[in-house]
């Protein structure tokens, strides 16, 4: 039996020095989970690593230089604090992973672009692709290689994948994940690009936890406002996606339906910029069915847990949600609400989140 | 008050390029001595560089004094506990006497990166910090050299990338001084007075960057 202390040296990850990202398979748990700390906050150090870890000081030096030699970390100046040693922050680097999300929503399928650290390179919106029901998925195909052309070509190896936010009755009424995995399938066969497949709303929860203003947050409701209202519950940074497909016909439908009555118009409501005329009346008529229908939900679940935190996401303007979280905390003193803060699109930053998790997080 | 060990050869030592063994850079600008500057107080900087050192092997010419695997137990005892050890070695390791090649250099940093960790002379009996420094390499011309050195060259561009992956894959930190400093004209293996002092002042920044509490 040889000293094994001396057999050739067999190092984590630096055998692979391509300079583009490194295959998912030899991506270490330990790995996984420093990149999973870098995600969930904006900035740390290899000593907070090393705490929140368990791992040595010496494997965290370890897997934070491959990370840099890979591009995906970059390493801060050092900051001089009041006593004691100098700390150096470590953040992701934005170059270091690109990312493509599309959200099919009621009307129209959103592209975006993003970087490692959420910022929306890219946003278009068009109309659905059509579905051939069964198979051939070829507008979507479509759909997704035009986004992958928006990378330059030197940064397309730095493209971690494209996530794909459906919404439940996309599926036509067959299973959803049997549905979602034949969908993958096709899209990665013929474009040879990871795809991953998730429930839009959960899509949204993710990247408002990601990026968004629950990035800080374990514990909180999250709401989707779009056409219907949906809610999904988070704890302990996990969403619970549950197997309900409960959602409230008190959304941006309903207050369509309250416009159109009176002869307005109602394009604007579709619209990703985010601004909407003055409707005047309709607008505290409409809110008001769908704050009783949060706050119910919010009393169903507190049997179970204590909830203090709401998060209200929609590509609704950003004043139109502030308002409702205020009515919301009006009628509901014991949480506090606020507006999610991924303009234009949060199901589709939330579907671009995912390569980044699977890619990149621990599970 | 922290202490860190600096274990080396002549580049840590200090000898001036082109001079003799007992030419030396004041400890002020020997890369020690800037960083002991660059961290400030609180940190006990020992220096420990020997001209000739090599990793693991008597030298059969220099002498056996030479071989850094049988100094750095001592040594390591005198000045526990240590909180980190620096080593920088492997240039000596490429003298024609030896014929090894850089993987075999790299081979040699292991036993003693094992041995530091056998002998956890850190704080409480802790295994202390290690650091691998990867020399810059050498230049083509080494001037009187030429013979002693002969076929090092090359390898001691190798030396890098075989100590990163040893460091990797016995998890210790690992700086390649080549990013920072090159050996000076004068004799092609030794570094100057500019590079002693970006070496100091980026191996401080690598030292603050691991996290101390």
């Amino acid at each position: 039996m040889p000293d094994m202390r001396f057999a050739p040296p067999n190092p984590l990850r630096i055998a692979d020095r391509s300079s583009g990202l490194n295959a998912v398979s030899v991506r270490s748990h330990n790995e996984r989970l420093v990149l999973s700390l870098l995600l969930q906050k904006s900035a740390t150090t290899r000593l907070e690593i090393g705490e929140q870890t368990g791992l040595s000081a010496q494997t965290v030096s370890v897997l934070v230089r491959s990370l840099e030699q890979e591009g995906l970390v970059a390493k801060g100046e050092a900051q001089k604090g009041r006593v004691g040693p100098p700390t150096v922050p470590l953040t992701l680097n934005p170059e270091g992973a690109f990312s493509i999300g599309i959200s099919v929503g009621n009307r129209h399928t959103d592209i975006v672009l993003i970087d490692f650290v959420g910022k929306i390179r890219f946003h278009k919106t068009l109309p659905n692709p059509q579905l051939a029901h069964g198979s051939n998925h070829s507008d979507f195909l479509e759909t997704i290689a035009r986004a992958v052309k928006l990378l330059p070509d030197a940064e397309r190896d730095r493209l971690a994948g494209v996530g794909l936010a459906l919404p439940r009755h996309l599926s036509g009424g067959m299973d959803d994940e049997a549905y979602f995995e034949a969908l993958q399938a096709e899209i990665e066969e013929q474009l040879g690009i990871a795809v991953f497949v998730q429930n839009d709303i959960t899509a949204a929860a993710s990247g408002e936890s990601m990026f968004g203003a629950a990035k800080t947050q374990s514990d909180y409701m999250f709401f989707y406002l779009g056409a219907n209202l949906h809610g999904r519950l988070i704890l302990n940074h996990q969403i619970y996606n549950g197997n309900s497909t409960v959602s409230f016909d008190v959304g941006i439908s309903a207050l369509e339906r309250k416009l159109i009555r009176q002869g307005k118009e109602v394009e604007a409501l579709w619209d990703r910029v985010g601004v909407w005329p003055d409707y005047g009346e309709v607008i505290s008529e409409w809110k008001e069915p769908l704050i009783d229908q949060m706050n119910d939900s919010l009393n169903a679940i507190s049997q179970f847990v204590e909830i203090e935190t709401v998060f209200l996401s929609s590509y609704a303007p950003e004043r139109v949600c502030q308002e409702i979280c205020r009515k919301l905390e009006a009628a509901n003193p014991n949480i506090r609400a606020s507006a999610g803060n991924i303009a234009g699109s949060p199901k589709a930053v939330g579907a671009a989140s995912l390569p980044f998790s699977s890619r990149f997080m621990v599970s | 008050m922290r202490t860190i060990l600096c274990y080396g050869d002549s580049n840590t030592h200090g000898q001036i390029p082109g001079g003799t063994p007992l030419d030396r850079y004041t400890f002020e600008r020997r890369w020690p001595g800037v960083l002991a500057r660059e961290l400030g107080t609180g940190w006990h900087i020992i220096e420990e560089g020997l001209s000739g050192r090599t990793t693991v092997r008597d030298d059969p010419i220099e002498g056996a004094m030479k071989n850094g695997r049988t100094y750095l137990r001592p040594c390591l005892m005198s000045h526990t506990p240590l909180d980190l050890v620096i080593i920088m070695l492997g240039t000596n390791d490429l003298k024609a006497r030896f014929n090894q090649p850089a993987s075999e250099v790299a081979m040699g940093l292991g036993c003693l990166i094992h041995d530091i960790k056998e002998l956890a002379l850190g704080p409480s009996c802790t295994v202390p910090e290690i650091m691998i420094v990867s020399p810059p390499p050498m230049l083509d011309d080494v001037k009187d050299w030429q013979n002693i050195f002969k076929g090092a060259q090359q390898k001691s561009h190798e030396l890098a990338l075989q100590f990163e992956i040893m460091a990797d894959s016995l998890e210790v930190h690992f700086f390649d001084a080549g990013t920072v400093s090159t050996c000076d004209r004068l004799d092609g293996f030794h570094i100057n007075g500019e590079a002693h002092e970006n070496l100091g002042v980026a191996l401080a920044r690598e030292v603050e960057a691991i996290g101390w509490k």
